[in-house]
């Protein structure tokens, strides 16, 4: 019935981080597929080993094949990986759903929320196919350091053994070092809500302020995703991991992070509209902030997410950047950990 | 079961069983001095008798044996005492009203029912058998069930509310024509006649609770497993017990749930002609709760820790059971059975020729979840979330399939306005003294009904619940006058009465007991307060 398949693993998605993902496992031997919306991304996948659109500059192992056609790519692997952004996630992970069977893994690597429903990732892979064994990969991986060759460690969550450890065979040997985790929902949260985090520390970069407040930012940040991802259901260890800090560290730094990018424009006095065009690819921050400002606000933890509550002011309700910052400041100081505690 | 039947399920049984302990000398020596021990403490707790004596003895040479055993030695004496466990089990199986109950046309069934004792106490209803029909309100996915019995083997997961639920249940397999349903009853229901009765043509075998041993526990679920596989159709309640709270049961327990998972791999490895199994979610609701009175005192003296075993409750009395039946049944209150949507092992639903269908409807070859390198195999920890998902949507099926009752919506109505009278008291105060006033106006009552009943309303139009037609009428007097009438007619106090324009909050336990119903479903309007 499932007997042996032509590939190691299927990527579901030609944006950076899949090809990324698809050109790390090709180069270290793996069979690997990738599928991409449009068929000329796939031909230029093909025929010149290269996405000129997501990752300029970089060649892709000639080793990697792209195929336009869902049936075969899906049917041809054990594992596979959805890396599509969160706005279109869910009419991909519908497709998926057509050729997707119950011995397969299915795993995504998108790090973001449904805005309409809040839902998380692994949620509509759920809900969009008959899979169950899910899990995500989330870590600090910016597409380009990976593609340069640099060390990179993520994580891969699941409640299912077989795919943690399936996930962990596919990356062995390669430049990524794949931890495992069962906290599903901690991973995914940290993922989506770091880059609110980094949207605010771009502003701060961009306001010429130092390393002092960039630091605030991004450990009260963690504070909230604490917060947030506890109420939602997470463990208050992961966002200590790989998926949490981790991830938070190298977007909220980094001039390779988009999100960070969207704040440094802000910071600028650019308009939101002009900094996404100007970057060519989805900043998955900003749909975020919409989400967990409408989640935060049902659930009725709004007051406990001020940087989100700020950023959300200045991305959706024409705050100046200087008057949200300057907001922050204001907030009455009390216990340092009482999040981390548990109290509060 | 059949005789060459039984003999299978207690080699297979005994032999799964030991598996499970494997070779380790250290786990089977553990095993079987825990095994040893416990049943030596529980027989000191038992009534001196000719039972006990010989247990007792027997118990005494396999440890005198055990002593001196070897490893190889020890191992078989584990085997002989999973085999004792196992035959004590599938013993108690009654072969004769089995095949009474299946082989003879029903109507020669209800005239052998009728010239039985413990049937003379249901002729003495108004109109016997007739009005257990008319007041059991079979509704639901009830061909499908049909179907389904057919084509693989079910497995019905029900709500458990009372003792009377087991009636119901057998009651309604056996006016739908299926075949009883292989279900394992604790020791203290066959006490009662009537419910005995029932019992056995449920096809239930005797679970001895006092068994707490874990070795008696591995070979109750070896049992269902292999009874599963053989294709015998079953049942149980997988909260465990009686709800003690009155909520609906949202945490299930795994290891038996999981015993379906267990023989579906076990069929398709064996390549059987049927290998399907199904897993069937079903409701029952009443307006009143025979042993509402002891079940919330249980819950409220230790919530949490409850006794797994009552025996002295309303249900131990015949005539306590007659007079509630009588009651409910002069009050033309109806019984709602509701068969839900039946499912796979993995909790995916299963349409009307026995396919599973993703959440978008399409069909799913199910045997793949279960494959691994071209075959079926087993892998305990992905069959553990396997069976968390199935549970997850059984405790869905629940909810959505919960028959709301006029008792319910009227006693958190009153509990509301208790809780708003007194914010600061904690549940056990309030519930024992009643705060701050002994009554409430029936306008307020009626104010907190209207709000309960849009949030019903809104949660019924979603299909997440259901509400019986007085409920569904939302004539809030009628509501309020059926649950008065319900609450005076047979608990030892009424919950609520009412005196001129404002109602007494008389048992406040109960009350707070048939409002439970109505939590765990996210309104806002009963989610007040502790």
């Amino acid at each position: 019935m499932s007997a042996a398949r032509e590939l190691d693993a299927v990527v579901v998605g030609g944006g950076s981080f899949g090809t990324t993902l698809a050109a790390l496992l090709a180069e270290n031997k793996k069979r690997v597929k990738i599928w991409t919306r449009r068929s000329e991304q796939a031909k230029e996948i093909n025929k010149a080993h290269a996405n000129s659109r997501y990752l300029p500059g970089f060649k892709l192992p000639a080793s990697l094949k792209a195929t336009a056609d869902m049936e075969s790519a899906v049917r041809a692997a054990p594992i596979v990986i959805v890396a599509i952004p969160s706005k279109s996630f869910r009419e991909v992970a519908n497709k998926v759903g057509e050729f997707i069977r119950g011995d397969q893994v299915l795993v995504h690597a998108t790090k973001g929320l449904e805005v309409e429903t809040y839902k998380r990732m692994s949620e509509i892979l759920r809900e969009e196919t008959c899979s169950l064994k899910v899990g995500v990969i989330s870590g600090p991986n910016l597409a380009v350091e990976v593609m340069n060759g640099y060390p990179a460690g993520a994580v891969i969550a699941s409640h299912y053994s077989e795919v943690i450890e399936s996930v962990q065979r596919l990356f062995a040997g390669s430049r990524m070092r794949m931890y495992g985790g069962r906290d599903v929902t901690g991973t995914e949260l940290g993922g989506a809500f770091k880059n609110i985090i980094a949207l605010a520390t771009g502003v701060s970069d961009g306001m010429g302020f130092g390393d002092n407040s960039k630091a605030l930012l991004m450990t009260r940040g963690l504070n909230e995703m604490v917060r947030y991802g506890v109420a939602l259901g997470g463990n208050i260890l992961t966002f200590g991991g790989l998926a949490g800090i981790g991830d938070l560290m190298a977007t909220c730094a980094s001039p390779l992070s988009r999100n960070y990018r969207v704040g440094l424009g802000l910071a600028a006095g650019e308009k939101l509209e002009a900094v996404i065009e100007s970057l060519g690819q989805v900043a998955e921050g900003v749909p975020t902030t919409a989400a967990v400002h409408d989640q935060a606000t049902k659930m009725g933890i709004s007051g406990d997410l001020p940087i989100v509550e700020e950023v959300h002011a200045v991305l959706y309700e024409g705050r100046g950047t200087l008057q949200a910052l300057k907001n922050l400041m204001n907030i009455p100081v009390g216990d340092e950990l009482s999040a981390l505690r548990g109290g509060d | 079961m059949e005789d060459k039947d039984r003999e299978r399920v207690v080699v297979e049984v005994t032999h799964r069983v030991m598996e499970t302990y494997g070779r380790d000398p250290r786990t089977v020596e553990q095993a079987l001095f825990d095994t040893l021990y416990e049943e030596r403490l529980r027989l000191k707790t038992e009534k001196d008798s000719e039972e006990v004596k010989s247990l007792s003895k027997y118990y005494g040479s396999v440890r005198s044996q055990a002593m001196k055993a070897d490893a190889s030695g020890q191992r078989e004496l584990l085997g002989d005492l999973t085999k004792h466990f196992t035959e004590e089990v599938s013993g108690h199986f009654d072969r004769h009203v089995y095949s009474l109950a299946t082989r003879i046309m029903p109507t020669v069934i209800t005239a052998t029912l009728n010239t039985l004792s413990p049937l003379k106490l249901i002729q003495g209803l108004p109109r016997g058998f007739d009005t257990l029909q008319d007041q059991l309100i079979l509704q639901g996915e009830i061909e499908a069930l049909r179907d389904l019995a057919d084509r693989g083997t079910v497995v019905l997961v029900a709500t458990h509310q009372s003792h009377l639920d087991s009636i119901m249940l057998g009651w309604a397999l056996f006016k739908l024509g299926l075949p009883p349903f292989t279900y394992g009853a604790g020791m203290n229901l066959f006490s009662s006649k009537i419910l005995g009765y029932f019992m056995h043509n449920l096809g239930a075998y005797k679970v001895d609770r006092r068994k707490k041993a874990e070795l008696y526990k591995d070979v109750l679920k070896a049992y269902a497993g292999c009874t599963i596989e053989l294709g015998y159709h079953n049942m149980f309640f997988p909260g465990g017990t009686r709800t003690r709270s009155g909520a609906v049961e949202q945490k299930l327990k795994m290891g038996l749930l999981g015993m379906g998972l267990d023989a579906y791999i076990h069929n398709l490895r064996a390549k059987k002609e049927k290998p399907d199994v199904f897993i069937v979610p079903c409701t029952i609701n009443y307006e009143l709760v025979l042993e509402a009175e002891t079940l919330i005192d249980d819950y409220l003296k230790e919530v949490g820790k409850s006794r797994y075993i009552i025996t002295d409750d309303e249900f131990s009395k015949p005539q306590v059971v007659l007079d509630f039946v009588r009651k409910l049944f002069s009050l033309n209150s109806p019984i709602h059975l509701t068969i839900s949507r039946p499912l796979d092992v993995f909790g995916n639903m299963v349409d009307e020729d026995g396919n599973s269908i993703d959440q978008r409807g399409r069909v799913i070859d199910r045997r793949r979840y279960v494959y691994r390198n071209g075959r079926p195999s087993f892998d305990s920890q992905r069959d553990k979330e396997y069976t968390v998902e199935l549970a997850s949507a059984i405790a869905d099926a629940f909810h959505r399939d919960t028959v709301i009752k006029a008792t319910n919506l009227v006693s958190s109505s009153v509990y509301s306005c208790l809780r708003q009278q007194n914010p600061d008291v904690d549940l056990y105060k309030l519930l024992r003294a009643g705060g701050s006033a002994d009554s409430i106006p029936l306008t307020d009552a009626y104010k907190r009904i209207d709000l309960t009943l849009r949030s019903l309303r809104r949660l019924s139009d979603l299909g997440k619940i259901r509400m019986d037609r007085t409920v569904g009428r939302a004539d809030t007097v009628l509501m309020m006058g059926e649950a008065l009438a319900h609450f005076q007619s047979f608990h030892q106090h009424p919950a609520i009465v009412r005196h001129g324009d404002r109602l007494y909050h008389v048992d406040r336990n109960l009350i707070y007991y048939y409002r439970n119903r109505l939590t765990g479903f996210g309104m806002k309007e009963v989610e007040v307060g502790p």
